[in-house]
């Protein structure tokens, strides 16, 4: 997931995942999402995009 | 002449309340202990619950994704508050402020690490975002359990994916302890 997010956007920094931005894994199995995307100018990824 | 009360093998020994809810141990000079009149439970070491849980099975975390932790094994449990197979996650049956210590451990490559303790599926408080070479990023705080359904559980985020220290052996250890400091 992450990879795939900085392949879109290569401007991103490790400071955006910490606030604007939150991808979490909740150990179940199901793998990385996008539990949080408020970031002021970049638009969420699309599922294909992510896929 | 001192007086002995004893109890009795079957029911033990019951002290009636009166209406100040306080009970004292005297001597001749004062009082030598006294269990004040509290609301709920009264808090005696044998129902004061901790644990201490740890990481025994490899666990790969991805960049900068916050990730439970799967602590399956555990060194103590007094009260079987924590859940060592399942979710993963310490749902203590007395209420009060608990004190947590966690520990992320890095297996192999230098990066960022974020310990968080995560109160009921939520970030509730996040520790140093320190920068270490295969060693361990610590942190502590105190939280308030209402004793029946909140709980917490050890996450965490690192800048540069790759596999968690496990066992409880290696100083390095990837764990998480709680107690409860004082009830409700």
């Amino acid at each position: 997931m992450y990879d795939k997010i900085m392949a879109l956007y290569p401007s991103l920094t490790e400071k955006d995942f910490l606030t604007v931005i939150t991808l979490q894994n909740d150990s179940d199995g199901k793998g990385d999402y996008i539990a949080k995307w408020e970031h002021p100018t970049l638009p969420r990824p699309t599922d294909e995009e992510l896929a | 002449m001192a007086s002995i009360i004893t109890a009795t093998t079957t029911s033990g020994l019951t002290q009636s309340a009166d209406n100040s809810g306080v009970l004292q141990l005297a001597s001749g000079t004062g009082n030598l202990v006294t269990v004040p009149s509290v609301t709920g439970t009264a808090m005696v070491s044998g129902n004061m619950p901790a644990f201490s849980a740890y990481l025994n099975s490899a666990q790969t975390l991805s960049s900068n994704t916050f990730t439970k932790i799967t602590l399956n094994a555990e060194e103590y449990d007094t009260a079987n508050a924590f859940d060592s197979t399942t979710n993963y996650r310490f749902t203590p049956q007395v209420a009060g402020y608990y004190q947590f210590n966690m520990q992320i451990s890095i297996a192999t490559t230098t990066c960022n690490i974020i310990p968080t303790l995560y109160k009921n599926g939520t970030a509730y408080i996040r520790s140093s975002n320190l920068q270490t070479t295969s060693e361990s990023v610590s942190g502590s705080w105190m939280v308030y359990l209402n004793g029946s359904t909140d709980y917490v559980e050890l996450w965490a985020s690192i800048s540069t994916g790759q596999g968690l220290s496990t066992g409880i052996s290696n100083s390095s250890r990837t764990n998480l302890q709680g107690f409860l400091v004082r009830t409700a």
